[in-house]
């Protein structure tokens, strides 16, 4: 076993290796985009020299990730439980969580930077970039727990709390650490958007955004590479504290006991109608509640009624729904064919990690930099290797949308029983036969969650493409409307994207019940 | 043990506070605050000038300088107070006057031609607004309106220029995926002069756009409450500028370590883009002045593109008092 293990490593390590010399003569070469993919050591020189800059930066995105990190997780750990505990208090509120990550960070950066002062509005990018995973990986984590250890524990005559504390809490630790784990980079990256439109004298974020009128390659991949180095740094320490807790909490037999149906008996339609209405409601109380609460001026923070009064009551309301409408019929359509690109992606990579761990092992890296580069830096050599039409959308929406699911997958994968493998191993079943038959059915849970994860994301990531590269659709309305101080219009777009969001995610809840339903599994929240 | 360790650093904090809090008291300066309209560059120099060497504090202004970002819009900055006065592109706060019924005045204005203009590249030029016909243009999303205004002042149908979104990087432009971008013509040219290429250039100032920018722009309840506050600022900001101008290649590397430090951006840039605004700045009845004559072109660019301004959003008293 320890010699498979090293050889895999010596083997990643060569491919590894291998991997940065290609980078380096094309770099060097200027093979890609006439240079604009420098070398590496192109890079690492350019850090050198600009070395007296990099401790105020590198210092002031940290302070904001972390704290955006620690607030964040606080909170999502929090309401996790919460919803576990009283799960109506979940349906209740999950309009708002959808939101939250729904919430297009590129049209909510303005609006804190208006209503919060300091570093306050990159600590709330950050913490708002991780409450959903989190708060979603330790429902995840207290809901897929073996009822059998709960039985024994309400055998002897325990109550839910203990059950909450002796079985499921600690059933959750590995889940909640793989939510860490995506979550730490989320911060970083909030962290640095908030800095590179805050306006603020120090952040990677700043920096980045002066540096670009450089026109010089090597300092924006610096900048990525730093970046990408806190996020890295960050997501292994939860991948290596994951790796030491996973094989003391994971089942070593198949749990054979069907399922309950949801929490016992069905509630009355009346109270599901009340529950539904109540968590369609809440978003729009707390915008609401939020904008009075920090007393920003009505002309630049829109409440609901003001977005509606915006869209339908106002004379300029026809000429408002027409750019809108025409927006949205740019963005939806490349939207969908984003979504099912970057699932496609994260499913075929969790597909390799099992069959292929070294490729796995020497993609991870690259993958991480994909989730840290901060796509500004990186949307001229996108833009000049793949254009400005519908090739450069896809990929940046890939990008954007797989990582969280890839993850979600391989431990869906990941989490199927030893003995369930035994089986079709006895059998001599191939790596493919035993992925086909076993590994992908038992994952079904975890695919509709990543793809419930995706949809919010490949919206974002389309904004984006629109905001930085093709200038069409929902994500330059947005940034167009800044200079016309055209409010009610940056609000308006906010708010119809996370609608669309939370319309996409119920759609798929919905395929999701009653195919698991079907199957006899549990849903994963 | 935490408790004793929190107890320990909020009695010292607290000494601390009372130690920078008091002296500061003392001096009874009036605290004003100004919201730049990006991050420190030479476009400010005045101001830091005038901070520097205390122009501000002997007007009996406490002044706090926050740096601008391309999130920030001055105007909403004034609109939640929290600045008194901004700096701001006046075509967005005309607009903003006359649609949105914003209750802003405009008490000067720091560039008298606004520096905003078409950079191409020297081998394949673009030099009036007719040839930009059947090109690629980048222009920042926030910037359309300034380009619309362009096009529709040059009889050029909106459809017959390709606009696309400009992320602040020349690279597309030095390697020929646009013909042309939309920047501030006292800065690109000397990044694209480092990478080779010649930049050609105009200003959208002499094809009709004829418009200030970075206005000095204050909302109608500041201007009544703090009118004397606001004409110490221009005075003291005047100065600033006029030391600054006088050779513009003196200060900006004195602010290697302070202003200009980990901005990105080198010094070299910053004595280009100093030196190219001056002739943008200068004016004959003093920095920051706004004529009538050139009140009432900035009026006229603007109606032509459908933004009705009047002169009564200009309120020029202010100067006369400095």
């Amino acid at each position: 076993m320890t010699g498979r293990t090293g050889f895999l490593r010596s083997r990643t390590l060569l491919n590894l290796a291998i991997l940065l010399l290609v980078w380096e003569i094309v770099g060097r070469m200027d093979w890609i985009a006439g240079g604009a993919l420098p070398g590496l050591s192109e890079i690492l020189v350019r850090l050198w020299i600009d070395r007296a800059d990099y401790p105020g930066h590198v210092g002031a995105t940290v302070y904001a990730s972390v704290m955006g990190f620690l607030i964040g997780n606080v909170v999502a750990v929090g309401a996790g439980i919460l919803f576990v505990l009283f799960p109506t208090l979940l349906r209740l509120t999950r309009g708002f969580n959808i939101a939250v990550f729904a919430l297009p960070p590129i049209a909510i950066a303005p609006i804190l930077v208006l209503t919060l002062s300091g570093m306050a509005p990159r600590v709330t990018l950050a913490a708002l970039g991780v409450y959903f995973v989190t708060m979603s990986a330790t429902v995840v984590g207290l809901s897929q727990f073996d009822t059998r250890a709960a039985d024994v524990v309400r055998a002897y005559g325990g109550k839910d709390w203990l059950v909450m504390k002796l079985v499921r809490l600690r059933g959750a630790v590995p889940d909640i650490l793989s939510g860490l784990r995506i979550a730490a980079p989320n911060a970083v990256l909030g962290a640095i958007l908030a800095e590179f439109g805050g306006g603020g004298r120090w952040g990677l974020g700043t920096y980045l955004l002066g540096s670009l009128g450089r026109g010089e390659p090597a300092r924006l991949w610096g900048i990525g590479l730093v970046a990408t180095l806190i996020a890295g740094l960050s997501y292994l320490v939860f991948a290596v504290i994951s790796a030491r807790t996973l094989g003391s909490t994971r089942s070593v037999t198949l749990n054979t006991a069907i399922p309950g149906v949801g929490d016992g008996t069905a509630k009355p339609l009346p109270l599901r109608m009340a529950i539904f209405a109540g968590a369609a409601l809440l978003p729009f109380v707390l915008w609401w509640a939020f904008i009075k609460l920090t007393g920003v001026p009505d002309l630049i923070a829109k409440t609901p009624f003001g977005v509606v009064d915006y869209l339908f009551l106002s004379d300029t309301s026809p000429a408002a729904r027409e750019k809108l409408l025409a927006a949205l019929a740019q963005t939806l359509p490349i939207t969908a064919v984003g979504m099912i690109a970057g699932l496609s992606f994260a499913f075929l990579l969790a597909i390799s990690a099992r069959m292929f761990p070294g490729f796995i092992k020497t993609f991870m890296p690259v993958a991480l930099v994909t989730q840290t580069m901060p796509l500004v830096a990186l949307t001229p050599l996108l833009v000049l290797i793949l254009g400005r039409g519908t090739s450069v959308t896809l990929w940046i929406t890939i990008s954007v949308t797989f990582f969280p699911a890839f993850v979600l997958l391989v431990q869906g994968i990941q989490r199927v029983p030893q003995s369930v493998l035994d089986l079709p191993r006895a059998y001599g079943a191939s790596a493919w036969q035993e992925l086909r038959m076993v590994s992908i059915p038992a994952a079904l849970p975890y695919l509709f969650a990543a793809t419930r994860l995706t949809v919010p994301r490949a919206l974002l990531g389309v904004m984006i493409a629109e905001w930085l590269a093709t200038g069409t659709g929902l994500g330059n309305l947005l940034n167009q409307s800044r200079g016309y101080l055209d409010y009610g219009m940056i609000w308006t777009v906010a708010a119809v994207s996370v609608c669309l969001s939370v319309a996409f995610y119920y759609a798929i809840l919905f395929v999701e019940r009653r195919t698991l339903t079907h199957l006899g599994m549990q849903t994963v929240e | 043990m935490t408790l004793t360790l929190n107890r320990r650093t909020f009695l010292q904090a607290t000494a601390a506070t009372a130690a920078i809090g008091l002296p500061r008291r003392a001096f009874a300066a009036t605290p004003l605050t100004m919201q730049a309209a990006w991050i420190n560059d030479a476009e400010f120099a005045g101001y830091f000038l005038a901070m520097d060497k205390g122009y501000y504090a002997e007007e009996g202004l406490d002044l706090t300088y926050l740096s601008g970002g391309p999130d920030v819009i001055p105007e909403s900055t004034i609109i939640a107070r929290r600045a008194d006065l901004a700096l701001t592109t006046p075509d967005t706060t005309i607009r903003a006057i006359s649609e949105q019924g914003a209750k802003f005045k405009i008490i000067g204005a720091q560039y008298q031609k606004n520096p905003i203009g078409i950079v191409s590249l020297k081998k394949n030029p673009i030099n009036t607004p007719s040839d930009l016909v059947g090109k690629t243009v980048a222009v920042p999303p926030v910037n359309t309106v300034t380009v619309e205004a362009l096009l529709s002042l040059n009889g050029i149908d909106r459809s017959a220029v390709n606009i696309v979104p400009y992320a602040y990087d020349p690279t597309p432009l030095v390697s020929g995926e646009i013909d042309a971008s939309l920047d501030f013509t006292t800065n690109v040219p000397y990044t694209i002069s480092r990478l080779g290429e010649e930049a050609q250039s105009f200003l959208l100032y002499d094809h009709g756009v004829t418009l200030f920018n970075d206005t000095v722009v204050v909302t109608e309840e500041t201007l009544a409450s703090k009118r004397a506050e606001l004409v110490a600022w221009l005075r003291a900001s005047r100065r600033g500028w006029d030391e600054n101008l006088a050779d513009p290649s003196v200060y900006p590397p004195q602010w290697e370590e302070t202003w200009f430090k980990g901005t990105g951006r080198t010094i070299d840039n910053e004595v280009f883009f100093n030196t190219a605004q001056k002739d943008l700045i200068v004016a004959p009845d003093g920095i920051f002045s706004m004529s009538e004559d050139a009140i009432a072109k900035s009026l006229e660019a603007l109606r032509a593109v459908g933004i009705n301004g009047t002169r009564e959003m200009f309120d020029t008293t202010l100067l006369e008092e400095i």
